[in-house]
């Protein structure tokens, strides 16, 4: 019982991050119709820019933390402008690739700036724990949980209640219509995406506290993308339910499925592929995911 | 547009319509089998990589470029191809007249079990089932007994008859021919019935469907095509390296393929094989570059990989930026432009 309280924790905590970065996700597409492939490639570069300055320049960590989601925003803002301002309208496949590029670039940027190594961003509360009962919690993971879920009920709030919320909504639905209406399409574009970037910057430094901060940690952002997926690509709800869910689901296959062996296949590190499989199994099924409602095309 | 008028539907239909594009294809035939001659070993194994990248981009241009499916998985074909051929020739001892279709025709069954969901999933759906589907490869290869995971497994040299495949010169003949079939394939496909339904299908599915055509047979049939010239591509890649693991099938690679066709021009024959020349010889002209350059910035040559990446990035961003057609768009727009010259059109 006990163990399977740890996993459920332990779930949680990776989950948190997958929503932080699902949410990113739900945020770019949601305003803009686009999917950013590069996701966790914009996590990756928040985290080593909190690295920069909270460990190489011993800035106090919340002003690291506060500058590195301060560049986040304007990086996001600048991918809007440089890359997709005059991207609206074009086909799906042009602009998945453009982020895959991107994510590219990024990822080349990083190499050349911070170089190949693995570093560790010391933060006040790492290795910091909470003890109920017998189950050690770290005071990472729940500021992690609780980050996300702040963020869940802000951004909630902001697509519901705020003006610029709204708009955004309208826009994603027809950039057309929403022009003539008098939104600022191209605003509203970049605000979008210096959002999604700066939940993005969140959910790289938390991803950084539980691990390291390195190049690959990028990958993570392809497995938020089942995630995003499972919850309903539109969906706020949708990105925190499911990445929890991927979260548990990993814990729990990495716990029962890990030793075992069927046939000559040894599942090993069966934790870095139950996303994938639980996209595929989603996109056969239901592909608008739990919250997302499903598109009716017109001819 | 142009000086090009033909009189009867033959002449409409012929495969090369003038005298000049004969001319120069004979030329281009005469020059491949030329000058391996006259280049070192490295020169010609540049040109083996070609020569397969453009065996496996005319496999994905039918999908992508032509159909309109998106997929991020076709570096999982090519390694679906690879395996087969690895396991076929290796355990069964199976001759290479057989290995390769086999591994084709694994890799097209493949490619059609994974194009039954794309009946349902549209664009960005598509895109992320395919990237899951090639993850879930590269995990099997990995962990199965079979394919022997990251220790790789060691493919014999060609052999067919008496004669075997086994120098970089003889390799490209061998390969060039494929490469010649590929197109010629690839170019009958597109100019037939079936060219002509996927790109029905790639411009609007419902009006195609309307039109009578079977949405179901065509976006498999083209799944089962594009994965078939991956598993070929995979097999003389498999062969080409006679060592294969699963690592080097990932995702950089499918991306790798996606940056060849918009590169070259999605949706043409003539773009998928300029994007597999220049895509696949970047890298080594990146390598020359820092090679000379390393003298006087020696910290360069740690950057290679770093460049590598952040370029394909950049050509492909670039390509859809400024340039949506591609290179084979680009000698279009000149064709023309030289043909009309001095009137704009």
């Amino acid at each position: 019982m006990e163990r399977v309280f740890e996993i459920i924790i332990n779930g949680l905590s990776t989950g948190a991050i997958y929503s932080l970065l699902a949410l990113g996700f739900v945020l770019i597409f949601k305003s803009t119709g686009i999917l950013n492939f590069a996701q966790g490639e914009l996590a990756m570069v928040g985290a080593f820019v909190c690295f920069t300055f909270a460990s190489q320049l011993q800035l106090p960590y919340l002003l690291a933390f506060l500058i590195a989601l301060g560049i986040g925003a304007v990086l996001g803002a600048f991918i809007d402008l440089l890359f997709f301002r005059r991207m609206v309208g074009e086909p799906v496949f042009a602009t998945i690739m453009i982020t895959v590029g991107l994510a590219s670039i990024l990822t080349s940027a990083a190499g050349i700036i911070w170089g190949h190594d693995v570093h560790a961003i010391r933060a006040p509360f790492t290795d910091k724990t909470l003890e109920v009962g017998n189950v050690v919690l770290t005071h990472g993971s729940l500021i992690t949980v609780g980050v996300s879920l702040l963020l869940f009920v802000v951004f909630m709030l902001f697509f519901n209640r705020s003006l610029l919320g709204v708009a955004m909504r309208g826009t994603a639905e027809d950039p057309d219509t929403a022009g003539l209406m008098g939104i600022n399409v191209n605003k509203i574009h970049m605000a979008a995406w210096a959002i999604g970037t700066l939940v993005a910057a969140v959910a790289g430094i938390f991803l950084a506290d539980q691990s390291f901060v390195r190049l690959s940690m990028s990958h993570t952002g392809i497995k938020a993308m089942a995630a995003a997926i499972l919850g309903g690509m539109e969906s706020i709800r949708g990105a925190v339910v499911g990445g929890l869910a991927i979260g548990l689901i990993e814990g729990f296959a990495a716990n029962y499925l890990s030793g075992a062996e069927v046939g000559g296949f040894h599942f090993g590190d069966v934790k870095e592929v139950a996303a994938f499989v639980v996209m595929i199994v989603v996109l056969m099924i239901r592909p608008h995911g739990i919250f997302g409602r499903e598109k009716v095309e017109r001819v | 547009m142009g000086g090009k008028f033909k009189t009867s539907y033959k002449g409409d239909m012929a495969l090369f319509q003038t005298l000049w594009v004969k001319v120069w294809l004979g030329i281009l035939a005469a020059a491949i089998v030329v000058c391996p001659q006259f280049l070192s070993t490295y020169q010609i194994s540049i040109l083996n990589e070609m020569a397969i990248a453009i065996i496996g981009a005319l496999g994905l241009n039918l999908l992508i470029g032509y159909t309109g499916q998106i997929s991020l998985g076709h570096g999982a074909f090519l390694a679906i191809g690879a395996y087969t051929t690895a396991l076929a020739a290796g355990e069964l001892n199976l001759p290479f007249i057989v290995t390769l279709p086999l591994s084709g025709f694994m890799a097209a069954l493949l490619g059609m079990v994974v194009g039954v969901p794309a009946l349902r999933l549209k664009g960005l759906y598509l895109a992320l089932g395919t990237l899951a589907f090639g993850f879930i490869v590269d995990y099997i290869l990995f962990h199965w007994d079979l394919t022997q995971g990251d220790m790789g497994m060691a493919v014999n040299p060609v052999q067919i008859g008496s004669w075997s495949v086994q120098t970089e010169k003889e390799f490209f003949y061998f390969i060039a021919c494929f490469a010649a079939l590929a197109t010629l394939c690839a170019k009958n496909i597109a100019r037939s019935k079936i060219g002509r339904n996927f790109i029905a299908i790639r411009d609007r599915d419902i009006a195609a469907e309307a039109m009578g055509i079977s949405l179901a047979k065509y976006k498999i049939m083209a799944f089962g095509l594009s994965s078939f010239y991956a598993g070929i591509a995979g097999a003389l890649v498999a062969h080409y390296q006679k060592w294969i693991v699963p690592g080097s099938f990932d995702l950089s690679l499918s991306i790798a393929y996606i940056a060849m066709i918009i590169l070259g021009g999605l949706g043409t024959v003539l773009g998928s094989i300029l994007g597999a020349i220049l895509i696949t010889g970047i890298p080594h002209g990146i390598i020359y570059a820092t090679d000379v350059a390393k003298e006087s910035y020696p910290a360069l040559s740690g950057l290679i990989v770093d460049f590598k990446l952040g370029i394909f990035g950049l050509i492909v961003v670039l390509a859809l930026l400024f340039e949506p057609q591609g290179l084979a768009g680009i000698y279009r727009r000149a064709k023309v432009y030289w043909k009309t010259w001095p009137f704009k059109y």
